[in-house]
């Protein structure tokens, strides 16, 4: 009898326990994962902008004149007389000009350069250009 | 660009690295499909065989993109960039972090969803509408609306009343005269210093006072994290995309600062920038390196000889505590006395620089005399910090038409009331 009521006791004593498990949770926490947040979108808008193609390109390179744009970067010369010495090597017949701009990151048909680098481009078949990165 | 549109062809050659920044820069004017080449030399090299293997190996390349025919696509492009809906994302706390991580959008760290409840709240900062563009911000031109820069904010875990601070830096961002499109970019990882005066400081208390530059003050640390947001989000410059900072800068999560004008002999900041005492005003430039030193003595002479032992270029900021600028200003000094005497003394930045490249460069004019450098106002002093004995220095360089850039704070007309309910949100620290 006495056997009997201790395991009665027990029982009654693990099933509140396992009634119980889920409280702290409801009690103490919520779980965050159910919590639905609607985020907005952070990226800005931009107006559309008209989209150009480019320039045609040329037949070859034999017998044009080809411009070397060099920037303010410091490599962007040497890698322009580089070029420009093997791309004489290759087409004798070309002409090859170097064009340097000292300005820091502004385009130069932005700058009091504008007219003399216009015409410097209008006189070029194409134009290779380097930065120096 | 500009000579693709004078109808002549062209290629350009960067370092393979840069690619799709150049990508990226073309696209952002129109042109998506402008050929350009990998060319494998170092970055800014100076070695002539490196440079010659370089040209020799793209050659071929060079000749082909002259050459070769235009596809239909590089002769009209179509090209559409994608625009998330207004809602991005709906889920967990941890579900939004994780989308908005791998879209790109944070700084690495998590993010407050901005939910449509909070960005209303945050937007209580201004009296402009949400569709008001206050600046399209370069390079993409991204329009920083009303409401995008709240989300950003949101994000960042600003408060409304950091508002219009926020607004205003977007409005000093877009000023020419910073050189935002240069320094953002640039591989030198410059960050924006946002020094703020005026009452608003302490209403919504933006430390000026001791560790104003280390993390815990949420106005300090949620202002420039939220700038930082809306650059990368609305700006789109991403770091290694478009952000080409080489090594980077903890600096760019944020540096924010007050002047701590009640204990500053001197006029305060926005006196010098031309506004009235008591204004609302914030400054901007843009340094990528911070440094700290103890003067070799405590009176005038030696904080004075200690801050140009530290060199200060031009368009450079000095941070002087309260009780050596009080010593300072004892001994006759005064902020301008100060900035000619720092910039008489100062060495050029670029005389170390050239004394790098052997005594010369090849943009030696312009480098060796930077417009900026003898004039004094190139030079700010802020006075900041808590008690101690250290001095700050914040550098940039000048000589690329850049200067300090100071803008009137806007405030709603909420104010008092939205400082009210947000005043009580500060740290209690307890003791032990």
């Amino acid at each position: 009898m006495r056997r009997f009521c201790f395991f009665r006791i027990l029982g009654i004593f693990v099933m509140l326990a396992a009634l119980m498990l889920p409280l702290p949770g409801i009690l103490f926490a919520r779980d965050s994962s159910n919590i639905k947040y609607e985020a907005l979108s952070p990226w800005g808008e931009t107006d559309p902008k008209p989209l150009k193609g480019i320039s045609p390109r040329l037949d070859s390179l034999s017998g044009k004149k080809i411009g070397l744009f060099a920037n303010y970067k410091r490599a962007s010369i040497p890698i322009a007389i580089s070029l420009k010495e093997k791309l004489e090597a290759a087409y004798p017949d070309s002409k090859f000009s170097i064009y340097h701009s000292d300005q820091w990151n502004v385009t130069e048909i932005e700058t009091e350069n504008s007219a003399t680098f216009k015409k410097w481009v209008e006189g070029n078949d194409a134009v290779i250009l380097m930065v120096g990165d | 660009m500009s000579i693709e549109e004078l109808g002549t062809p062209v290629v350009l050659l960067v370092n393979p690295g840069f690619l799709r920044d150049a990508q990226s820069a073309s696209s952002n004017k129109g042109m998506p499909v402008l050929r350009a080449l990998p060319l494998n030399v170092e970055c800014e090299s100076t070695v002539r065989e490196d440079i010659d293997a370089g040209t020799k190996e793209a050659l071929p390349a060079i000749v082909g993109a002259l050459t070769r025919p235009l596809t239909d696509h590089e002769r009209a492009p179509k090209w559409a960039t994608e625009q998330p809906p207004r809602i991005a994302f709906k889920g967990s706390y941890e579900d939004v972090n994780r989308f908005f991580y791998r879209s790109g959008w944070t700084d690495g760290l998590p993010i407050v969803p901005p939910t449509e409840e909070a960005v209303k709240e945050m937007m209580q900062g201004t009296d402009l509408p949400p569709d008001h563009v206050v600046a399209k911000v370069i390079p993409r031109q991204g329009k920083a609306t009303i409401e995008k820069i709240a989300i950003n904010a949101v994000m960042a875990g600003a408060l409304p009343t950091h508002m219009p601070v926020i607004i205003a830096a977007v409005e000093a961002l877009a000023d020419q005269k910073t050189r935002f499109d240069t320094f953002e970019v640039s591989t030198g990882s410059w960050a924006p210093f946002f020094a703020i005066n005026g009452p608003i400081r302490d209403q919504i208390h933006i430390n000026c006072s001791s560790g104003a530059l280390s993390p815990g003050d949420i106005a300090n640390a949620a202002i420039g994290r939220a700038v930082g947001l809306i650059v990368k989000n609305i700006g789109g410059a991403r770091k290694g995309v478009e952000d080409m900072g080489v090594i980077g800068d903890p600096l760019k999560y944020s540096l924010v600062i007050g002047e701590d004008e009640e204990h500053s002999p001197w006029e305060p900041l926005s006196v010098e920038r031309g506004f009235k005492k008591g204004d609302n005003t914030l400054t901007v430039f843009f340094p990528n390196s911070y440094m700290q030193s103890v003067p070799k003595g405590t009176d005038a002479k030696g904080i004075a000889e200690s801050m140009l032992a530290m060199n200060p270029w031009s368009m450079s900021c000095f941070i002087v505590i309260p009780s050596h600028a009080e010593i300072l200003s004892n001994e006759g000094w005064t902020k301008k006395s100060l900035k000619e005497f720092l910039m008489k003394g100062s060495a050029s930045p670029m005389e170390s620089y050239k004394k790098s490249q052997g005594g010369k460069t090849e943009s030696e004019d312009i480098l060796s005399k930077p417009p900026a450098a003898v004039d004094p106002d190139s030079l700010m002093i802020v006075v900041a910090g808590g008690p101690g004995a250290w001095t700050g220095l914040l550098r940039s360089v000048g000589g690329i038409k850049n200067d300090f850039v100071t803008k009137k704070i806007n405030l709603p007309k909420n104010w008092d009331k939205l400082v009210k309910k947000y005043s009580n949100i500060v740290p209690n620290y307890a003791r032990y």
